[in-house]
């Protein structure tokens, strides 16, 4: 049996257990990385009103929908009080229903009805003809396994810091930064300098947020604002890099503008045909950076 | 005598500077682009030429502007450079103590904030091209004024009709709104330059805290009226220098000075045939626009690929 994941919103957060989850079971998973034809695929589908992200979301089901017999798209909708998703993220299964005609595979994660992912992924189980036994060691070995490597990872982050290079810290959700046609796009371009490249969706700092707003309720941006926190002191410059038109980025993005004193770049990302905006605008931060 | 050019080519304009040794302009020249960079360019080339004595020779040539790197090629510039950092280093040069850089141009507006001759931060337009000069000159033709005329116009008014400073858009509907129950023109022209100066202060100047001296430039800087708005809304003075559009090519001329080598340079490339030839790569399904760029014939870049399939060798 194959399961399609679109590379896109959720995958960046969910994928790496899931992929141990499912291995455990046999299932195969699949996924493609973004590009243009993905894009197109999504403008196809999507309509003015929704983000770049979120297109992008629409174009891999659109690849996927003949090469997989289910697709699984959870409905996140919040991970506890105060820990809310963008609205987006609880309507894909949905907005995937009426638009294709594809089997998918749902669960609900909604801390404050006590409905979680382990929950959810036991559900899924066990409507594919698994028992709670083999369910119960597979979700143990792939949460062993990811924990290890998400811990690794953080460390790396984490020990960038200490770097005597220039650095940089990347703010960005992690579906935009670690895409392969939009964030990678920008890295790439940032790789030319010789600079530590920090990111922030790779600490554990959301309880720092309030440092600079007590009221946000959005569980990634206060993420995002964690980071900022932890790194401003140790940080040479900040990127913002928001697509287009984020609701909650825009909000986001004032706060940190004017309460943070760092150079600060913020890209605003539709369409990444032309680079040379793009390639302009971090040309002269690094030149800001280098010459501070 | 060594001398150095600097050239700087925006979407609307492209100026060109020739400095000598202590960063003086020897001669300068302000030509529209007319959508062809390398024309613009060669006559460019050409009018600087007139001016310049036969005793100077060209030490360094630096390019900016969105063509810098096309220019920069057909020029073997020693420095290409973006716009923020050239107009820094050419404002600093004659305003050595300046702390902020307000410029609007043709396309694009930026704000560049400086601490002791450095560059702290500065931001540009995102998105759109609200509150720029093509926006300027579209409604100037609109109201079938002379785009010269139109900050004179705007300060015989006394009474500035209210515009939507958030978006042009409908910056747009408001004015014609204004103009069809009655306004006079010049209450209009005035209502206009203060939403420009509105519509940059919300966009591009948002969250940053603006210090004096502020020097005002880029084409915008020469409408008296959106100048009046600013100094007024900011409540401080702002500085336009004579040579206000002249300072990203004054910026990138001082760059080339400062990354000098032994080469001499020529400006006889009246006659060299450049040309850009794009085709899509069907290596992936990303299908990049690749550019190749040729001098006389011979194939001297490859850009715009975003894998490493087409390295310049």
């Amino acid at each position: 049996m194959k399961i399609g994941i679109p590379k896109a919103l959720y995958y960046y957060y969910f994928f790496d257990k899931w992929r141990y989850f499912f291995e455990e079971l046999n299932i195969e998973l699949i996924s493609t990385n973004t590009d243009k034809k993905i894009l197109e695929f999504g403008n196809k589908y999507a309509n003015s009103e929704m983000c770049l992200s979120l297109k992008i979301f629409l174009g891999h089901i659109a690849y996927l929908k003949d090469k997989c017999d289910y697709i699984l798209i959870p409905k996140i909708d919040n991970f506890g009080l105060n820990e809310q998703m963008c609205s987006n993220f609880s309507s894909l299964y949905d907005l995937v229903n009426n638009l294709f005609d594809v089997k998918i595979l749902t669960y609900e994660i909604n801390h404050q009805k006590k409905k979680n992912e382990k929950k959810g992924l036991f559900s899924i189980g066990l409507q594919l003809g698994f028992t709670k036994k083999q369910l119960k060691k597979a979700y143990q070995i792939a949460c062993l396994k990811y924990h290890k490597q998400l811990k690794r990872d953080m460390m790396i982050n984490f020990n960038k810091l200490e770097s005597t290079k220039k650095k940089i810290l990347i703010v960005a959700h992690s579906y935009n930064i670690h895409d392969d046609y939009i964030g990678k796009t920008i890295i790439k371009n940032l790789e030319k300098y010789n600079f530590e490249i920090i990111y922030s969706d790779l600490f554990n700092a959301k309880n720092l947020s309030h440092y600079l707003s007590l009221n946000l309720y959005w569980k990634y941006c206060k993420e995002s604002l964690g980071a900022i926190v932890l790194c401003k002191e140790k940080v040479d410059g900040i990127i913002f890099i928001t697509t287009f038109p984020c609701g909650l980025d825009s909000l986001v993005n004032e706060l940190v503008m004017r309460k943070i004193q760092l150079p600060y770049l913020n890209l605003i990302i539709d369409d990444l045909d032309a680079l040379a905006g793009i390639e302009t605008r971090i040309e002269s931060f690094a030149d800001i950076i280098e010459q501070n | 005598m060594n001398c150095y050019l600097g050239v700087d080519i925006g979407s609307i304009s492209t100026k060109g500077v020739i400095i000598d040794e202590n960063n003086n302009i020897i001669t300068s020249a302000y030509i529209w682009t007319e959508g062809n960079p390398v024309n613009a360019v060669k006559n460019l080339i050409e009018i600087l030429k007139k001016d310049l004595n036969s005793k100077y020779i060209v030490k360094g040539i630096g390019t900016t502007g969105s063509a810098r790197k096309l220019i920069g090629l057909l020029l073997n510039a020693n420095i290409v450079k973006n716009e923020i950092m050239a107009h820094a280093v050419g404002t600093l040069a004659l305003y050595p103590d300046v702390k902020t850089i307000l410029e609007i141009g043709g396309q694009d507006s930026k704000i560049i904030l400086l601490n002791n001759g450095i560059i702290t931060d500065y931001a540009m337009n995102t998105l759109c091209a609200a509150g720029t000069g093509s926006f300027l000159s579209s409604q100037a033709k609109r109201l079938n004024i002379n785009i010269e005329d139109f900050g004179s116009l705007a300060l015989k008014s006394t009474n500035p009709v209210k515009i939507a400073a958030r978006c042009t858009v409908f910056a747009e509907s408001d004015l014609i709104h204004k103009a069809q129950v009655g306004y006079k023109k010049e209450d209009i022209v005035a209502g206009l330059c203060k939403s420009i100066v509105l519509n940059y202060l919300n966009n591009v100047g948002k969250g940053k805290k603006i210090k004096s001296p502020v020097i005002f430039q880029g084409g915008v800087s020469k409408n008296i009226g959106v100048l009046k708005y600013f100094k007024e809304i900011l409540n401080t003075d702002v500085i336009v220098d004579p040579n206000s559009h002249l300072m990203g090519a004054l910026g990138i001329a001082i760059l080339a000075k400062k990354n000098k080598t032994n080469n001499i340079y020529d400006l006889n490339i009246k006659n060299i045939d450049f040309l850009t030839k794009a085709n899509e790569c069907k290596g992936c399904s990303n299908n990049c626009e690749i550019l190749k760029i040729y001098k006389d014939d011979k194939l001297i870049d490859i850009w715009g690929n975003r894998c490493d399939r087409y390295i310049k060798n």
